[in-house]
């Protein structure tokens, strides 16, 4: 059936289950266990079992292949699999290859799933041995379309060093603060207080504890950067018909989207400091098309899950999104924008920068929370739920809808 | 920038930051950038066809689909578009703090390159900066960047 963009899926599918693992700075188990047991806690919160799903998608950077969860699990008759990314830009893009899936009749049930030991294995806020070298010296890096060459050299080795450019650049071309930058930190922290399963559910954030917190990459702050984490996260997304029949409400997908921006520059992250503007993410060329897709606007989201890797990512997000205007970030997340009672509370559960780092997974799982009702920060009445994988490179999206 | 290029080392005495990895030099795509560099040389990557600059550099030129290109000078003169003090120290051959520093050629606004500045150097978004050279521990030679000294910036 064609739509105003030649594929009409809205609302054809829904998120029917979710699964977590607890969030922790030591799992003490592998990445496959993990996976395997947010997948399960998915399946059986949907009421399915093992036998009824038939196709995985995966993030590009996870270490468990398609065929390692399958065997864990014991997937006899998976029929189709897939693998999207890069990295953050990933989690509404497995859903939305997962629904892709399901229309096109490769597959009935999808789990899309995330998981990481990204405290106690590889540390994403720390350079990359195998692209940085091991500090011997005579270590030669970059090529083959990795572009490292480019920066590494010169010492840009993390993405809080690629997103504090991005922040400086961005208090230069609009008087943000730090204290602006604060108030999102500060809002996530609040509503993880309030999440019992976030890891700063039992630690306060005030803006004095946030100024005092050390300078890691300058203007970023430790409370900027999102924490590290141990877990999993997963979903099983099937069609809107055999949702019908399940146990749980569903989530209605209402639209899914992936874009990236003209001359977004490749690569999985750096090269996109060579954009004409680095104040702008491909995420408003996401939303466009999303809310295309969707037949709403900003004005008609109930609230949203943006992709938190750090204070600033959110900050742009919410002006390229259109909740306020490009530049208006920082006074619109001082004044209150973000919070419970503001135009557009955000990241209920705590968020990466709050909650855990399950790389825009657990944004995932918290927008499903939202549309039934079940939040531990719920919107009252909230219907329409926007989760965001936004950062830097191409990103993805999709609109969840109570049913 | 004679005025800096006058001030600047020879070839083959450029100071070492030892212990920081060296770019590849041998890319299809990059090789002529550090051909270049090893001269002391500033170029871009443009395409033949139509002018373009290609940066990143790439062999097709995305606007006219021309696969030909060339390696054409630029001036070393630049302003700072960005700038992080590193104040964390996420490898072992990186020790803080430091200033990663991201320029935007003056003759080519659509270049810009990254440099690294001892310490933390009092530094403004737009302030002019012109290039210098220095090598990694295996001869390799990169292109850095340090502040005017009539903008009162210290020398790298």
């Amino acid at each position: 059936m064609a739509g105003p963009d030649g594929w009409e899926h809205r609302d054809r599918c829904a998120i029917v289950g979710i699964g977590a693992t607890d969030f922790s700075r030591n799992s003490g188990r592998s990445d496959l266990t993990l996976a395997t047991q947010a997948s399960l806690a998915a399946i059986e919160d949907a009421g399915l079992t093992i036998g009824d799903i038939d196709g995985i998608v995966r993030c590009d950077l996870d270490q468990v292949k398609h065929q390692d969860l399958a065997e864990s699990l014991g997937i006899d008759e998976l029929t189709y699999w897939g693998e999207t990314g890069p990295g953050g830009a990933a989690p509404c893009a497995q859903v939305a290859q997962a629904v892709a899936a399901i229309e096109s009749g490769q597959a009935t049930s999808v789990l899309v799933f995330r998981a990481l030991n990204g405290r106690s294995g590889r540390r994403y806020g720390q350079a990359d041995p195998a692209r940085a070298g091991d500090g011997a010296g005579t270590e030669v890096v970059g090529g083959n379309v990795s572009w490292d060459e480019w920066f590494m050299p010169h010492g840009l080795l993390t993405p809080g060093q690629a997103f504090a450019l991005l922040a400086q650049r961005h208090m230069a071309e609009y008087g943000t603060t730090s204290e602006q930058l604060g108030a999102i930190a500060l809002a996530c922290r609040k509503r993880a207080n309030a999440n019992p399963a976030a890891q700063m559910h039992d630690r306060k954030l005030s803006l004095d504890d946030y100024l005092a917190g050390r300078m890691i990459s300058a203007p970023l702050r430790l409370f900027d950067f999102c924490l590290e984490t141990d877990g999993a996260c997963a979903v099983v997304v099937t069609s809107t018909e055999r949702a019908r029949d399940l146990r749980r409400k569903p989530a209605l997908i209402r639209a899914v989207a992936q874009a990236g921006m003209p001359r977004g520059q490749g690569g999985d992250m750096f090269p996109v400091l060579m954009r004409e503007s680095v104040t702008t993410l491909p995420a408003r060329h996401v939303a466009d098309l999303l809310y295309r897709r969707a037949g709403i606007g900003p004005e008609d989201v109930d609230v949203a899950q943006l992709y938190d890797c750090f204070t600033i990512t959110v900050l742009m997000e919410l002006e390229d999104w259109g909740f306020c205007a490009k530049g208006e970030g920082g006074p619109f997340v001082a004044g209150g924008g973000i919070g419970m009672e503001g135009t557009i509370p955000v990241n209920t559960g705590g968020g990466h920068l709050s909650e855990g780092y399950i790389h825009g997974m657990n944004h995932v799982v918290e927008g499903v929370r939202q549309v039934r009702g079940e939040s531990t920060s719920q919107v009252p009445g909230a219907e329409t739920c926007l989760v965001a994988c936004t950062p830097l490179p191409p990103g993805s999206a999709i609109l969840l809808r109570a049913a | 920038m004679s005025a800096a290029d006058a001030a600047d080392v020879a070839v083959g005495d450029e100071p070492v930051r030892v212990g920081w990895p060296a770019p590849v030099t041998d890319d299809h795509d990059s090789a002529g950038f550090w051909e270049a560099a090893a001269r002391h040389r500033l170029v871009a990557r443009v395409c033949a066809a139509c002018g373009t600059t290609l940066h990143l550099p790439r062999a097709r030129c995305v606007r006219c689909g021309s696969f030909d290109g060339s390696w054409e000078p630029r001036s070393g003169a630049g302003r700072l578009y960005s700038y992080t003090t590193v104040t964390h120290q996420v490898h072992p051959a990186f020790p803080v703090p430091y200033t990663v520093v991201l320029v935007e050629l003056a003759d080519d606004p659509a270049v810009r390159l990254v440099g690294t500045l001892d310490g933390a150097p009092p530094l403004t978004i737009g302030m002019p900066m012109h290039v210098t050279w220095e090598a990694r521990g295996n001869g390799t030679v990169v292109p850095n960047w340090a502040p005017d000294e009539a903008h009162g910036g210290a020398s790298a």
